[in-house]
């Protein structure tokens, strides 16, 4: 257990330092949703399962889709239909 | 008398500035502070280079002086941080009384066994109160920014629009829908356990509010919103949100007066029902937030 | 030191994330990255609220029937950081929603030349 602790908390301080490095903007916001992902796994390692509920629907849901949206709205998709 | 003239003609003229009128008709609203006069006027070049030069010197020592702060602030937290009492210890002086009675008492108190649950709805209901109020206004404020309607859209992109909805029905794609047909039903079956059973299990309105949420926003997005349109909105949209908040309030003002502060509790289902509440409010947020994105309606 | 880190490991990863994120909002120049690092900011005080309330041994605070008397974490930092985190997208949705105004108006999201434009615009 205290092995995946480590794992989670070092992966998510790279996924932090990476998040915002990434060149194009849509692997940001997608590394940026597996922050989130290990957060939640985070949250139900410190026995706050309603927290790890929430956090699994909104982080890696509900954030990142407003983030896509907003990315074609922005036309940062590149290689899509709408370019 | 003369006041009374002058009422509605100040109102049409605060409506049009509020329209988006940048300059009212014959009066001005609102005096803008101006500069005192200068005698010296520099040329227009030299006005842009000097502009250009501050710009580029404000650019040149940001980074700097940010760089500088942010080095500041890790190196305080992080020497407040090793003189932190230790993780997981039983006796940090966080775990006092306070948690002690709400472990202890929870149940006979507010008839819920999760005393997270209890702890945000019941006896924190107040702060609950507030919160539903930002996630209101959080939707909103989206909305004046991003609805659109007659008035600030113009034919060009009304017509853009159209043709994008019509492609989008003919695109329909095949692997979203079919995937969605298959896990719609547990989404929504998963969303309306985790808001029943947040008395006795992990969840409650906010985890069960976002997961119905994004069910509906994945309903949304496979089916096209001419399918959602059905089931849902502007007007009925509103109705729901406003209710939800609306309900919030009557019912924990009526949980107040009958139940807490040592009263004895009478409705011990109360704590379900503001559940609800909250779970209508925050899945109205979501998917309004969905909405005013993607297309700028609900 | 190595010792006290490793005691402490949730606040010092929360610390470092803080740090993460507020260098990038200060420093990026593209706003949906100062946006990625307020929310990284965001995940790191929940993290710091979250490991305050946790008991080593600890169980979940659902106080059931379960014919013993474990020992619960405290919940209050669990429902503070359960309000956190709904009320934090709708924040993250309202700056996207100003971001996508602006590059209705400006056309651009970078810092530099949106600020030029917003100059040349004034005058």
């Amino acid at each position: 257990m205290i092995v995946l602790e480590y794992i989670l908390l070092v992966g998510v301080i790279v996924c932090a330092i990476a998040a915002p490095l990434c060149k194009r903007l849509l692997a940001s916001v997608i590394v940026y949703m597996a922050l989130s992902l290990m957060m939640a796994v985070l949250w139900s390692l410190l026995q706050s399962p309603d927290l790890a509920i929430t956090e699994a629907a909104v982080g890696a849901g509900v954030t990142s889709i407003l983030f896509f949206l907003t990315l074609k709205k922005i036309h940062a998709l590149k290689g899509t239909r709408d370019e | 008398m003369s006041k009374k003239e002058e009422q509605p003609d100040r109102l049409r003229q605060f409506i049009s500035w509020v329209d988006g009128d940048r300059e009212p008709k014959d009066r001005t609203l609102f005096v803008m502070e101006q500069r005192p006069h200068r005698d010296f006027r520099p040329s227009e070049e030299e006005f842009e280079r000097r502009e250009k030069d501050r710009l580029r010197k404000f650019f040149n020592w940001y980074p700097i002086a940010a760089a500088v702060i942010c080095v500041a602030l890790g190196i305080i937290l992080f020497t407040t941080v090793m003189n932190m009492p230790g993780f997981g210890q039983e006796d940090n002086p966080i775990n006092n009384e306070v948690a002690e009675r709400y472990l202890k008492r929870s149940e006979e108190e507010t008839g819920s066994e999760n005393v997270v649950t209890a702890m945000i709805i019941g006896y924190r209901g107040f702060d609950t109160l507030g919160e539903s109020c930002v996630l209101f206004l959080a939707v909103s404020a989206v909305m004046i920014l991003l609805l659109r309607d007659r008035k600030n859209t113009s034919e060009h992109e009304l017509q853009q629009m159209e043709r994008e909805e019509t492609a989008a029905q003919g695109r329909s794609d095949l692997i979203l829908k079919q995937v969605a047909w298959v896990l719609l039903p547990f989404i929504f079956l998963f969303a309306i356990y985790v808001l029943l059973n947040g008395e006795t299990s992990p969840g409650g309105g906010f985890s069960g509010g976002t997961i119905l949420g994004a069910g509906l926003i994945l309903f949304s997005a496979a089916f096209g919103h001419g399918h959602m349109r059905v089931l849902m909105n502007q007007r009925r949209y509103s109705a729901v949100r406003t209710f939800g908040l609306l309900l919030y309030a009557v019912l924990y003002g009526v949980y107040i007066f009958i139940g807490a502060n040592g009263l004895p509790n009478y409705l011990t289902g109360m704590i379900l029902l503001i559940d609800l509440a909250v779970g209508l409010v925050v899945a109205c947020t979501v998917y309004g937030f969905y909405a005013l994105f993607s297309r700028g309606e609900i | 030191m190595l010792e006290e880190i490793i005691q402490n490991r949730y606040a010092v990863t929360a610390v470092i994330l803080f740090g993460i994120g507020f260098t990038n909002l200060m420093l990026q120049q593209n706003l949906l990255r100062k946006v990625i690092g307020f929310n990284i900011m965001d995940s790191a005080v929940f993290l710091l609220l979250a490991s305050l309330g946790y008991i080593d041994g600890g169980v979940a605070p659902i106080v059931g029937d379960r014919g013993f008397d474990p020992l619960y974490i405290n919940p209050i930092p669990s429902g503070l950081v359960l309000t956190g985190i709904v009320v934090s997208v709708s924040i993250t949705a309202f700056s996207l929603a100003l971001i996508q105004r602006i590059y209705r108006r400006y056309g651009t999201i970078e810092m530099r030349e949106l600020l030029e434009r917003a100059k040349k615009e004034d005058d």
